[in-house]
């Protein structure tokens, strides 16, 4: 179904995207994961056909740079920041999008109302709010019954129950056949909807795979907070010894300890049960991290 | 075709509500006919016929048709890709020459039903107050202001393409229109004459500029010994000679009106959403 050898997108001297290949089948759902600047929007956008690249992409056999049009008919979009012209109300923004792929008008209306925005059909949408405009273009994603659905960092700004209901639709469009490419830099997303993880690094393939092999290569990060009693040399050897790949400094009253995601409870449980009492703690999870990266972060702390 | 088609549509709907279409057609109409009034005796509109307000028009059509096309083809894809919505177009099963010669068209025949209803209500207004002697030469006059608009949203439509926002498309646009509109005229036959006195020289600087092209062929048409419309203009009319001129004016602003465009399809070939 979609096809990806030797992508490579280079900026001036600063390639954001390196050689990066993958194949993805009708019925399966790639994720695509990596922090900011990882590489994640550049791939869509080589896989949609919206910059030059280097390398090859197909879509059910049709190359996107050379037949962009043809190949694009096959695919559904839905940007990290859908933009539509604001003038237009969200019916005449889902008709105007179903004359460009040769959709009915009725198709069009059902899909308005499937997304929920039935009753917002008259407004304009300059006029919705940012989850509106999500559920707008995932009408316009799927307008055309597309075999490929490709998502970037659909859950940025979106609550919790619109992020469930995203999971849920990805799921659906899996079972209904369609091959699904979902870009996001929030891990715990990834074992609920994919079958098959690609995680990008600066540009490069860190990991390709099935999803239920991805979490051994890559490790979520979090910062922890605390806020202690007094006893911080001795929070300190407390905290290494709990998480041995960590990094902890301090930040006036506070501790901030970077570990692995897995590895913050272990520090509060272990710190109480030498009787130091966390007066306060809060907690901040990182974007998805391969192991390289989290090497790195260690080798920033002020105290290890 | 259909996808030009769809692109082109929305462009017209967005100049009709937009209300710069109806903006447009209200402010030539009022140009004709403080014009016509200005020049007529006694103050009656289209007193001395539509030749007098003719050639007045010329001049202020030289200056500001050229304004609302390179402004309106300037904004039109630069706008888009600020706004970021040229993206969303793009990811649809669509081209960038698609979406660009959908643009251009609707551009165009926007700009075209402007300057008809404009001037065809003055000229109706005008008409109605005084007996129509030379209705062709005003007719030939709305001809001509159309096809300098065409001209002038393909070098629009370029800018539009090589700039990455707006204002700096504006601002090139706005810097284009000075050189082509008040600089040209002087600085281009100062050149010329310096270069060589010949009349080949000036003829190619005349066509170096589809202004001074809509400026010479308007000469021809209507009124070949009128002073008011500039040395280069004179000096070139009388060189060339009428048919031959014609033609050549004519096919010259055939090429300013595909020239460009052409190239703004190349170049946004070539360039990311």
């Amino acid at each position: 179904m979609l096809n990806a050898t030797g992508l490579t997108k280079r900026y001036g001297d600063v390639a954001a995207l390196d050689d990066v290949g993958f194949e993805l089948n009708a019925g399966e759902v790639l994720a695509v994961i990596g922090a900011n600047g990882a590489g994640k929007t550049t791939l869509i956008k080589c896989l949609m056909g919206l910059v030059k690249f280097q390398g090859n992409v197909t879509v059910d056999g049709i190359d996107v740079a050379r037949s962009g049009p043809a190949a694009r008919r096959k695919i559904g979009y839905l940007p990290q920041n859908p933009a539509f012209h604001t003038d237009l109300t969200v019916a005449e923004t889902a008709l105007f999008y179903a004359d460009l792929k040769r959709v009915s008008a009725a198709r069009a209306h059902q899909l308005v109302e499937t997304v929920g925005l039935g009753e917002h059909a008259a407004k304009k949408v300059g006029a919705l709010s940012g989850g509106m405009r999500q559920r707008l273009s995932l009408a316009v994603a799927l307008l055309a019954e597309p075999m490929l659905l490709v998502f970037d960092e659909p859950v940025a700004g979106l609550d919790m129950p619109a992020r469930l209901e995203l999971r849920r639709l990805v799921l659906e469009q899996r079972d209904s056949g369609r091959a699904v490419v979902l870009s996001t830099h929030w891990l715990e997303d990834v074992p609920y909807i994919a079958d098959r993880v690609l995680a990008l690094e600066r540009g490069k393939c860190a990991f390709l795979g099935p999803a239920s092999e991805s979490a051994a290569a890559i490790s979520p990060l979090s910062r922890l907070y605390l806020r202690l009693n007094g006893h911080t040399p001795d929070a300190i050897g407390i905290i290494q010894e709990a998480a041995p790949a960590g990094a902890v400094a301090r930040s006036g009253d506070w501790l901030v300890v970077r570990c692995k995601a897995l590895d913050k409870a272990m520090v509060v449980e272990r710190l109480l049960a030498s009787g130091i009492r966390v007066l306060d703690f809060r907690v901040e999870e990182a974007p998805a991290e391969t192991a390289s990266s989290f090497h790195d972060l260690t080798h920033e702390g002020d105290i290890r | 075709m259909r996808e030009i088609a769809v692109i082109f549509r929305k462009e017209l709907r967005d100049a009709y509500r937009g209300r710069w279409l109806i903006a447009f057609a209200g402010t030539f109409a009022l140009v004709a006919l403080l014009l016509s009034l200005v020049q007529g005796s006694g103050g009656d509109i289209g007193q001395q016929g539509f030749s007098r307000t003719t050639a007045g028009l010329i001049n202020l059509c030289l200056l500001l048709v050229p304004l609302l096309a390179l402004v309106l083809g300037a904004s039109s894809i630069a706008g888009e890709r600020e706004r970021g919505t040229l993206a969303t177009l793009l990811a649809q099963p669509i081209s960038s020459s698609q979406v660009i010669i959908g643009k251009y068209l609707g551009l165009v025949a926007a700009v075209w039903a402007s300057i008809a209803l404009g001037f065809g209500t003055a000229g109706m207004v005008m008409a109605l107050v005084s007996p129509i002697t030379d209705v062709n030469h005003y007719l030939l006059f709305v001809a001509l202001s159309a096809v300098l608009a065409t001209a002038m949203l393909s070098i629009g439509m370029l800018i539009s393409v090589l700039s990455d926002g707006r204002l700096k498309a504006l601002s090139i646009a706005i810097v284009a229109w000075f050189v082509m509109v008040l600089l040209y005229d002087l600085g281009a036959v100062g050149l010329a004459l310096a270069v060589s006195s010949s009349g080949r020289t000036l003829l190619l600087v005349v066509l170096g500029n589809p202004i001074e092209c809509v400026r010479i062929l308007a000469i021809m048409s209507l009124e070949p010994d009128l002073e008011v419309l500039g040395p280069l203009g004179s000096y070139v009319a009388n060189e060339v000679g009428t048919a031959a001129g014609i033609a050549l004016l004519g096919s010259m602003l055939a090429v300013w009106a595909l020239a460009p465009l052409a190239a703004a399809l190349a170049v946004a070939r070539t360039r990311d959403a």
